[in-house]
């Protein structure tokens, strides 16, 4: 046993010296700090602009009711924009994921709500196509081909130098000399995945709490998976060339082929001709009231809101209430369209979770993103915030703008304040358990394939 | 120089390579690949331009039947417009899926354009797509280095160099040689499946191959003709200055490992730090901030407006507003738009500006990396490039301007300022207005934009070729 760690050292001390070894951990290292320096920036500049936003509202505000004084409310209703934020949660720097997409600061009229949900946010598309450079990255993308390089050559080297022979005949212990030279490879990736996460923990100052725990988890056992994937494709006793062209191979395969064929699976089985939908009957459903009799606005709108029944409305000249009816009622046609465009982005979610099932690297995106709140979920959950928000607005306005309030007799900043989402944990178990099926899978016929391949023909020459 | 064995290398190395039946297995592979992302991707694109069709169809019928109204309900009704995608889209779907796909046209605002494929998808995407670009671009010249790994490395290995040397051939002559067999077997493998599925593909999308059309499918195919050579060059080279095939093989994977991930993430990220763009909040600010001083008609107490009214009341004799023989309410909503409209595109240029500075900084590096080149040149002809998405803002932002302008102008001349919200003037006045249609950017403007890209995948073929010539001359390179 002594002997045997003595081995295990010398081994670890030659693995340690290889140049293949410093230079990809240099490289590793030195892109993963810049990884940091630009999640970093990217998610600061959010913060920054949520920062601005109270007081971007606050004067917007008053000069809204400054060039409205001498009205009534219900004119001067008509300009004021409602900011919403949807702040990052401190793990969507580890993770930036659709930050960059997803609108962050949407406000909104007291008009219809629907052709005010899909803002987008000013970007440069180019630079949304490059992607985003964080520490997610690193580890889903660059880590595996560290994995590949320290792996790929384990056995074959050996035999391609002729150590293979001399230790064939010199030991009866090939299978513990196989397990040792790959556990101190487990061990240095490991220490190393290890390293790189808890610098990213310092500099990105994620919270030792629960979520960055599951991200090192979701890590951790990603690193396993393609360790053992490595050692599948080594177990097949085949020259380092073949091994490194598979590896390779199955990167491309696992990190590029199959979720670009995944993406547009995705998006052309589940379009969403909803969202155009909602926006031409959110538009047609508000205007045509214009030319309607007032009355069935108006019941449409008390059906609703029956306490503002006893306010009269007159049949032949414009009145507020009406006017509000009206952007109401848009909302109201527009609804089915909305809920469908809504439940077509849980069919997405549900499809690329069924994909991720057979695609260990996209389990580990999406669980990062799960767990960094920045997938379309959240999204989603944000904008279901925003609908919520504009409705306590518009009910806070209401009764002053049926009751012809003057707007300077109106506290316009009184309404409920926007609450954010905040952040929702969820156990990424589906994606762990994905990633661990699969390598199961890769240990154990790697384990069969062991045999067959390296330690049977000891035995044949055995014969 | 012997043009002779040059020949003969280069037809030896064909052979070599049609013999090989990792080849074979590799092609019918990326061949099986390349149909699939061209069969999906026509249909993706086929389906989503039949979908925005029916949108802007509906749009427009509704915009033709509706009833008499007050021209500025009609300026707020608005107006949809949804983009469709390029006829070349199918093959390079470039940045379509980042960009909006609808846009609300009304008066006095300009809305984003929205509903972009991104927006409504989850992180998946951000793997890429896979369109037949895709597989041009990147698995291509993966190929090659598969299967030009060896060429030089793999002599050196076994000692054949050494006694190919000591005939008549030039160490030049051989490496030219091998370039120019892998160069053809890589262009006869996939130039003619490029030509063909393009031309068949946009023929089914748009009905017609038009003279604009095909050009654009001859340059695109010439262009990534030189993208593989310049890759063949780098392959050749880094096979001849390794000691051992498996040498080669691991640099060639670590620099295809560098030009398709690493630089372009990082020269991006680099650009938009270089310089800053300002987010939505910002540029509405900044825009709003100047309009409060060049006049903002929502203001009662504006000076512009004030000094406007008095030089129109002072024009026409009268001394009040209802007096005028034209709508007052009208002209300053007119006059309010060409503001807004004017700050408007001066900040919006400033900002396309900013985005060009930022992307110049990737276009830049396309020669320090050929597939950032070959990437900017494809989108560019296949017409899913930056400057064809900005090309769209900038259409529609003219056309609700002079539509806005144009019902300002009904506004002005047959609306009485008196009881002006009572009245309504003939459905027909915006019926006879003309719908959007999209002017793609010509071949020219996608080209000149394109043309330092061009320029790079040039400079790499050049730059290839001296590079042999130098290794050539080197003896160490050739043991």
């Amino acid at each position: 046993m002594k002997r045997y760690r003595s081995v295990l050292l010398l081994e670890l001390r030659n693995f340690l010296r290889s140049k293949t070894v410093q230079m990809g951990t240099i490289g590793v290292l030195a892109f993963a700090f810049y990884s940091f320096l630009h999640a970093n920036q990217v998610i600061d500049q959010q913060e920054q602009t949520i920062t601005s936003v109270p007081s971007v509202q606050k004067n917007h505000l008053q000069q809204v009711v400054t060039h409205g004084t001498g009205k009534v409310a219900g004119t001067t209703a008509y300009y004021p924009f409602f900011y919403t934020v949807n702040p990052p949660a401190p793990w969507a720097r580890f993770a930036l994921g659709q930050r960059d997409i997803y609108p962050y600061t949407l406000k909104v009229k007291m008009l219809a709500i629907e052709g005010q949900l899909y803002d987008s946010e000013l970007t440069n598309p180019l630079t949304l196509l490059a992607g985003n450079l964080d520490a997610a990255f690193v580890f889903l993308f660059l880590l595996p081909l560290l994995i590949i390089a320290l792996t790929y050559n384990v056995i074959s080297e050996e035999q391609e130098t002729g150590v293979w022979n001399i230790l064939h005949t010199s030991t009866t212990h090939v299978g513990q000399t196989v397990a040792g030279k790959l556990l101190v490879r487990l061990g240095v990736l490991l220490l190393l995945t290890f390293a790189v996460f808890t610098a990213a923990c310092l500099s990105l100052q994620l919270p030792f709490t629960g979520p960055t725990f599951q991200l090192l988890l979701v890590v951790l056992i990603y690193v396993l998976f393609w360790f053992t994937m490595a050692a599948l494709i080594v177990s097949f006793g085949k020259r380092s060339s073949f091994n490194a062209t598979a590896l390779i191979c199955v990167w491309i395969f696992l990190t590029i082929l199959l979720p670009g064929i995944a993406t547009i699976v995705v998006s052309s089985s589940v379009p969403v001709p909803e969202a155009s939908e909602t926006a031409i009957r959110q538009r047609e459903g508000y205007h045509a009231k214009w030319d309607q009799p007032k009355k069935a606005t108006m019941e449409k709108f008390y059906a609703v809101y029956p306490q503002y029944r006893h306010y009269p409305i007159p049949d032949h000249t414009f009145s507020p209430g009406w006017y509000y009816a009206m952007q109401f009622s848009g909302d109201l046609d527009s609804k089915h369209a909305s809920e469908q465009l809504f439940e077509k982005l849980s069919q997405r979610q549900s499809l690329s979770e069924t994909m991720s099932w057979f695609n260990p690297v996209i389990a580990a995106q999406q669980a990062l993103n799960k767990v960094a709140n920045t997938d379309l979920e959240s999204h989603v959950r944000y904008l279901q915030s925003v609908k919520a928000h504009h409705r306590q607005i518009r009910e806070y306005f209401y009764p002053h703008i049926f009751e012809d309030t003057p707007t300077e007799h109106l506290d316009w900043a009184g309404y409920p304040p926007y609450q954010p989402v905040g952040y929702v944990s969820e156990f990424p178990a589906a994606g762990i358990l994905a990633i661990l099926g699969w390598s199961f899978a890769c240990l154990a016929l790697a384990f069969v394939l062991f045999k067959r391949n390296f330690l049977t023909i000891k035995n044949l020459s055995h014969d | 120089m012997h043009l002779h064995y040059i020949k003969l290398i280069a037809r030896q190395e064909w052979n070599a390579i049609f013999r090989g039946r990792n080849t074979r297995i590799l092609y019918f592979s990326l061949l099986a690949v390349s149909l699939l992302a061209m069969i999906t991707g026509w249909q993706y694109v086929g389906k989503f331009n039949r979908q925005q069709a029916t949108a802007h169809q509906q749009v427009y019928d509704q915009w033709m039947s509706q009833p008499d109204r007050h021209p500025h309900r009609v300026a707020h009704y608005g107006y949809l417009v949804f983009r469709e995608k390029s006829p070349l889209s199918f093959f390079d779907f470039g940045l379509d899926s980042y960009v909006g796909n609808a846009v609300f046209l009304e008066a006095h605002r300009q809305n984003t354009i929205n509903l972009s494929e991104a927006s409504f998808s989850n992180g998946m995407l951000r793997f890429g797509e896979l369109s037949m670009a895709l597989v041009l671009q990147l698995l291509v010249p993966l190929l090659i280095i598969f299967i030009g790994f060896p060429t030089i490395a793999g002599l050196k290995q076994n000692g054949v160099l050494k006694i190919l040397l000591c005939q008549r051939a030039s160490y030049f002559d051989l490496l030219v040689g091998k370039t120019a067999g892998l160069t053809a077997a890589i262009w006869i493998l996939f130039l003619p499946l490029i030509l063909i599925s393009l031309f068949v593909g946009s023929f089914f999308l748009s009905g017609k191959i038009g003279v604009d059309n095909t050009l654009r499918i001859l340059i695109i195919v010439s262009s990534y003709a030189v993208y593989f050579l310049s890759i063949v060059l780098l392959v050749v080279g880094v096979s001849a200055v390794s000691r051992s095939a498996k040498q080669a093989l691991m640099a060639l994977v670590f620099g295809w490992i560098l030009f398709i991930i690493i630089i372009p993430k990082s020269a991006q990220t680099l650009g938009s730090r270089l310089y800053e763009a300002p987010n939505k909040i910002a540029f509405e600010q900044a825009i709003e901030a100047e309009m409060s001083q060049q006049g903002d008609s929502h203001n009662p107490n504006d000076p512009h407006f004030a000094q406007l009214k008095a030089d129109l009341l002072k024009k026409y004799g009268v001394d009040s507003v209802q007096a005028l023989p034209l709508n007052y309410g009208a002209f300053v909503m007119k006059e309010s738009e060409t503001i807004t409209s004017t700050l408007f595109n001066k900040h919006f240029d400033r900002l396309i500006g900013t985005y060009r500075s930022q992307n110049a900084v990737s276009t830049a590096f396309g020669f320090a990396d050929p597939f950032l080149a070959i990437r900017n040149l494809s989108m560019n002809l296949s017409g899913t490039d930056f400057d064809s998405f900005t090309a769209f803002q900038q259409q529609t932002e003219r056309y609700r301007y002079e539509k806005s302008q144009r019902l300002n102008e009904i506004h002005l001349t047959q609306i009485q300022y008196r009881n002006d919200s009572q009245q309504k003037v003939g459905a027909d006045h915006w019926q006879r207005m003309p719908d959007f249609t999209f002017q793609p950017l010509s071949i020219a403007a996608n080209l000149s934009a394109a043309g330092i890209s061009l320029a790079a995948l040039v400079c790499w073929v050049l730059a290839g070729f001296g590079a042999l010539y130098y290794i050539s001359t080197k003896r160490h390179f050739q043991l």
